[in-house]
């Protein structure tokens, strides 16, 4: 008979860890609403380049996500794991270190992505310095978790655990994954990856992060906090176990359905549909587990606010993830990429599932660990009611838009001609439901608001217990039993789970995306393809900067309505030198990959000084100081250094030479805008004659079959 | 357009194979011996969150 051990869970860190969850929510959500405000009254951009929608996106993204769910996710696995295995955490100090490093990469983002220090990557957009940062703060976290599991006193690690295994596993496989950086200084790198490897190494990571950060940590919180609410066990254990590794593996190989129709291979984007089809059966295994749990205690949902929001959590999870695979068909995506059902989508998932279960969890513990009641309940129910009508204004709208959109992009007059060739016009039929869309995300974070009011009164009526004591005998460790299947031998073997995990995660990585650096024909060289000047790739970098890539694309579809509207569609052989690639996620203006030589210089700087000049009724933001910041050019050496060593055919010894190449070709592109009327003197040093460089590049490499082309 | 389909029929990836293989038997697997478990052993699991003093 083992001895009782006397021990205390460590309630403090918990604390520190929801009042960040909180704190950030509150911040990454406004930005949010700052940004869809900016698309219906764009002076909401104030001409202020730190904060331009381009620069906001991105730090929107980042807060809500590794700012608002991440330190929910630790205030989650924090608490629960410390109670699942009957042992406090590994190290306090550990424990510490890991709050204030999490907390201090943020601030390193909210003042790195105004300021347009971007790798441009989707949900990995900061620089190398923060990843560094970022990587020991993850490998503290994981030593903390692994020694709290190793000294544990239950044997059995719950299914929760695994799940936060397997995040904890594949986040550090995804963020070395999609890093893989050369410096050119402290704040600016290219990745080692060019055109469609880049694109897919990013999409890779891209689904994984909302498989690994977003999903499969919160089914861990699902599969502890569900049960704690309504004090009954999860449905079936059996299907935990069974969806769970089911989930893993598939998971994986869908990140090609963020690239369908693109130049991405044939043989990879049916890879990414048929995994994300099949992803449905495991994803709403889960799902049914959750919702079956209240089988019997659905009188309990009408009265409790926190089953309330986990019920709409886990039904928003489910939802999610059938509309996921939708999306994922190709005739389906054919209508839906680049338009706002996309973003629709996202918001289903992250104000649904992510936001109500981490307003749910909160709920629940942070009045347990100040030994007080919730203040009020009524209030938690209404800001339940006020969530859950918030995500519908959110997300009904958009899904609106997006088909609104899609089918005007689409439409063909009898004649054969575009009906509406301008795309604007197709913007600004949308706007009421741009709107609207932001008065749901006011809505939302009302209720947020309502909720800290709450969660105030609740600390302020009650006494942290920072080590809350606990007792448990200790383990014993018993050896192998005959005939042990293997699954009971590995839930009693950590290292073990998290080697498997690994294994069975790095197969589907592996199958697309080695075929693509060892296959030399999936990206067919074009010979007329060169790389960049010396002033284009400047001009490339502030395009980077500004987040263009946010609202324009630069991928044609081989569909007929765009090349009617765009030109020849867009082919993998040209964006072998693009680094990083910039095909973008979303078309709230237009694809830009043909957009060179399209209009005169002129246009452009008129353009960017004011769209509204060229383009009555614009939602883009104004890029004034384009015209008024001299072009840095103490990189571009560097730069040309760093593109050499990864292959980019400059000639050798061409990083003395391209200064002299760069000025020479901007005091060209300024002459032209002089004789075409513009009357600005001292242009030729300025930042906008390398955007305007640079995108009258864009698309002319290849000579086009037809010469068709969209206003 | 089956012709299409039919034309590469023959043309997969070895890698692709053996991650399906791998899979497969992986679910088979642990479909099975999770419904081998005992009763008692599944009651155990599912009840941990709850089993606090």
């Amino acid at each position: 008979m083992a001895r009782i051990e006397q021990f205390s869970y460590d309630n403090e860190i918990v604390k520190k860890f929801t009042y960040a969850c909180m704190f950030w929510g509150v911040v990454g959500m406004s930005v949010g609403l700052l940004a869809a405000l900016q698309l219906v009254f764009p002076a909401f951009n104030f001409n202020t380049a730190e904060v331009s929608f381009g620069r906001i996106r991105p730090l929107h993204t980042n807060a809500v996500i590794f700012a608002f769910v991440g330190n929910g996710i630790f205030m989650g696995v924090y608490y629960s794991l410390q109670r699942l295995l009957k042992a406090r955490m590994y190290s306090d100090k550990l424990s510490r270190f890991h709050f204030w490093g999490w907390q201090g990469i943020i601030l390193a983002a909210a003042l790195t992505l105004p300021l347009g220090l971007t790798s441009s990557h989707e949900y990995a957009e900061l620089e190398w310095p923060i990843d560094i940062a970022i990587a020991v703060v993850w490998i503290a976290f994981g030593i903390n978790m692994f020694g709290t599991i190793l000294k544990r006193r239950e044997q059995h690690l719950y299914v929760a655990i695994w799940f936060y295994i397997a995040t904890w596993v594949t986040v550090t496989l995804l963020h070395v994954g999609n890093n893989i950086v050369i410096p050119v200084s402290l704040w600016k790198s290219y990745p080692v990856f060019a055109g469609v490897q880049d694109a897919l190494v990013q999409w890779w990571y891209g689904h994984n992060a909302v498989a690994f950060f977003l999903t499969t940590p919160y089914l861990g919180l699902m599969y502890y906090f569900l049960p704690k609410a309504a004090n009954r066990p999860v449905y079936s254990y059996k299907l935990s176990i069974i969806h769970f590794w089911a989930l893993i593996f598939i998971y994986i190989w869908a990140g090609p359905h963020h690239l369908l129709y693109t130049s991405l291979p044939d043989w990879a984007q049916s890879l990414g549909v048929a995994f994300s089809l099949m992803l449905i059966a495991p994803s709403w295994g889960g799902m049914l587990n959750g919702l079956l749990t209240l089988r019997g205690a659905w009188d309990r949902v009408r009265t409790d606010p926190i089953l309330k929001f986990m019920v709409v959590a886990i039904t928003a999870y489910g939802m999610a993830t059938l509309e996921g695979p939708m999306l994922s068909i190709k005739s389906v995506n054919a209508i839906s990429h680049y338009t706002d059902w996309t973003v629709g989508h996202v918001h289903v998932g992250t104000l649904g599932w992510n936001g109500m279960l981490t307003f749910g969890v909160v709920y629940w513990l942070l009045p347990r660990i100040f030994d007080t009641k919730l203040h009020s309940v009524k209030l938690a129910n209404v800001h339940f009611w006020i969530a859950t009508l918030g995500t519908l204004f959110y997300t009904i709208p958009l899904y609106w838009a997006g088909w609104t959109q899609s089918l005007m992009w689409k439409e063909f007059l009898p004649e054969g001609m575009l009906k509406y060739g301008n795309f604007l016009e197709t913007v600004t039929q949308i706007l009421p439901m741009y709107a609207l869309r932001a008065f749901g995300g006011a809505i939302y974070v009302f209720g947020v608001f309502v909720m800290v009011y709450n969660l105030w009164k609740t600390v302020k009526s009650g006494q942290l217990i920072a080590n809350e004591p606990a007792s448990a005998p200790a383990m014993v460790v018993t050896g192998a039993h005959k005939g042990e299947h293997w699954h009971r031998w590995i839930e009693r073997r950590p290292v073990q789970m998290l080697v498997g995990s690994l294994i069975v995660v790095l197969i589907g990585g592996m199958v697309e995306i080695f075929p693509m650096f060892m296959v030399e024909d999936n990206v067919p060289k074009i010979a007329s393809v060169q790389p960049y000047t010396p002033l284009e790739l400047e001009g490339r970098d502030l395009y980077i900067r500004e987040g263009c890539v946010g609202c324009h694309s630069q991928m044609i579809r081989p569909f007929r309505s765009e090349t009617e509207r765009y030109g020849e569609y867009s082919k993998s052989g040209e964006f072998i030198y693009d680094r990083p690639f910039l095909w973008g996620s979303k078309r709230t203006g237009p694809d830009l990959h043909r957009v060179g030589k399209k209009y005169p210089n002129s246009w452009h700087y008129n353009h960017m000084i004011d769209p509204t000049s060229t383009s009555p009724g614009s939602i883009m933001p104004p890029y004034s100081w384009l015209a008024d910041n001299e072009l840095d050019t103490s990189l571009t050496k560097k730069k040309i250094e760093v593109l050499l060593m990864l292959g980019t055919p400059y000639g050798e010894g061409y990083e003395d030479k391209a200064v002299a190449d760069l000025e020479a070709q901007a005091r060209q592109v300024a002459a032209e805008l002089k004789k075409e009327g513009i009357e600005e003197e001292g242009l030729e040093t300025k930042e906008i004659i390398a955007i305007i460089a640079y995108l009258q590049r864009l698309g002319t490499d290849i000579q086009p079959k037809k010469v068709q082309v969209g206003n | 357009m089956y012709k299409h389909i039919l034309a590469g029929a023959g043309d997969i990836n070895w890698m692709a194979i053996f991650a399906l293989l791998t899979f497969f038997w992986l679910f088979v697997v642990s479909a099975i011996t999770v419904f081998r478990r005992s009763k008692s052993f599944i009651d155990h699991m599912a009840h941990l969150p709850l089993d606090e003093e």
